[in-house]
């Protein structure tokens, strides 16, 4: 079991995705904003963080670069969940140090096992079957 | 559902000044939650945007349905005899009743009316069904625009200028500088913009070749963003200046939006560590003089890089 932060504005795609993470055994907080997002890592200090990459009070990037300039959070994997075109969604997570992406539409089956994957030590992306080699964040 | 007025037979829209800034951010949400690249606003970040690109309200538009519900919304933008389509968007389940033409029609009629001389607007690259509803409607591509970021971080040594001379702008100065610029630059990036944002912070440099020339840009506290350089800047200044830059905020995330694609100093940027992020096409129209209005001032087509 772990805990998860949800940083998503869309309430139905975050409640499915905390309906599915929970009923994986998980704790899940959401948080609909950049700025609630930031305030709920460092009051819980997640296992894992999963992003949307556009929120509608501070950029999804530049979240993230905050995020690894904390001490305490450097190392706290951070998912993209973003509905960009995969080759978008992979080069900005890879430039701003993301440890995967899982791409929207959520899939209901494998969501859970999908995110399960980056709390692994050496986390492995999931969910790529089409993305050049050179554009693969590890 | 139908948005024909069923008295009139005719499709219906309310000027957006009848809604709050939290109900305009939350119509546009609904419009583009399926959009290429989900641009998510709340109602500060919209009441930012209006003011910032001179949105005109009473031309801007939500079409409803005869019962009231909201289909879709559309900004205009204002300066002088130029208007600006922004924020275009339609409730998904609402498509395919031409509800995005009705839209960008109530525009162009809103700008007759105010005898402006072209209208302008950006698409992103690959949203085929916009793309398409604009050249239906008589819009031209005049260039290819890009959003480009930098992740934060600190800059190698080896990018370093030799022997250049940076000093920081003095902030009242700011104004007169940005009088210097090439004029041909995207709406969100105009003079006009660039002051309603504020913010601005701004360097000189000057080369040992003699060449000198300045930067100014947005200093947000999480963000650098509105980047301009002086006009004509060589490869060497902008990276003279772009280096001081990014060496004074190292740890700030940097986002500029509308960048022209075929800018002689983009792989500058790039050397400095910015990507594309996705590209627009600026697109104009420009309207013919309507004699029952009254002839239309002319205003130069823009062409820029």
């Amino acid at each position: 079991m772990a805990l998860i932060i949800v940083i998503e504005d869309n309430a139905l795609i975050s409640r499915l995705a905390e309906k599915l993470l929970t009923r994986a055994g998980h704790q899940v907080v959401v948080a609909e904003t950049g700025e609630d997002g930031l305030t709920a890592i460092f009051e819980y200090l997640p296992q894992l963080v999963l992003m949307d990459l556009g929120l509608p009070d501070i950029d999804g990037q530049t979240v993230i670069g905050l995020l690894h300039q904390q001490a305490a959070h450097k190392t706290t994997p951070v998912i993209a969940f973003t509905a960009w075109p995969a080759e978008t969604a992979y080069k900005m997570a890879k430039a701003y140090g993301c440890d995967g992406v899982i791409t929207k539409p959520i899939n209901t089956r494998t969501f859970a096992a999908e995110v399960e994957t980056f709390m692994q030590p050496k986390p492995v992306l999931a969910g790529t079957p089409h993305i050049p080699d050179d554009l693969k964040l590890q | 559902m139908t948005f024909v007025d069923q008295q009139t037979g005719k499709q219906t829209s309310i000027p957006a000044h009848n809604y709050s800034f939290d109900q305009l951010a939350d119509i546009y949400n609904r419009a583009r939650v399926d959009y290429i690249v989900p641009m998510p606003m709340n109602g500060k970040r919209m009441a930012d945007y209006v003011r910032h690109y001179d949105i005109d309200l009473d031309a801007s538009a939500i079409a409803l349905t005869n019962n009231k519900t909201e289909l879709g919304v559309i900004m205009t933008g204002i300066r002088g005899k130029r208007s600006w389509a922004t924020r275009l968007g339609v409730i998904p389940e609402q498509r395919g009743h031409k509800i995005g033409q009705f839209l960008m029609e109530l525009v162009i009629e809103k700008s007759r009316e105010r005898h402006i001389r072209h209208v302008q607007l950006e698409v992103i690259k690959g949203n085929e069904p916009a793309y398409c509803l604009f050249i239906k409607l008589g819009f031209q591509e005049v260039r290819e625009l890009l959003v480009i970021r930098r992740p934060p971080g600190r800059l190698r040594d080896t990018l370093a200028p030799v022997g250049a001379v940076v000093t920081p702008l003095v902030d009242e100065d700011i104004p007169s500088y940005l009088l210097q610029r090439d004029p041909a630059v995207a709406w969100t990036e105009e003079t006009e913009s660039l002051l309603h944002v504020g913010k601005l912070k701004g360097l000189h440099a000057k080369l040992p070749s003699g060449e000198s020339g300045w930067a100014i840009f947005q200093c947000l506290p999480f963000q650098l963003t509105h980047f301009v350089l002086s006009p004509s800047a060589s490869s060497d200044l902008a990276q003279a200046l772009l280096y001081a830059i990014h060496t004074q905020y190292p740890m700030q995330d940097t986002k500029i939006e509308n960048f022209p694609a075929q800018h002689p100093t983009w792989p500058v940027y790039q050397k400095l560590g910015y990507l594309e992020s996705f590209r627009r096409i600026e697109m104009v129209l420009e309207l013919a003089p309507d004699p029952k209005r009254g002839q239309n001032i002319s205003q130069p087509l823009r062409h820029a890089i």
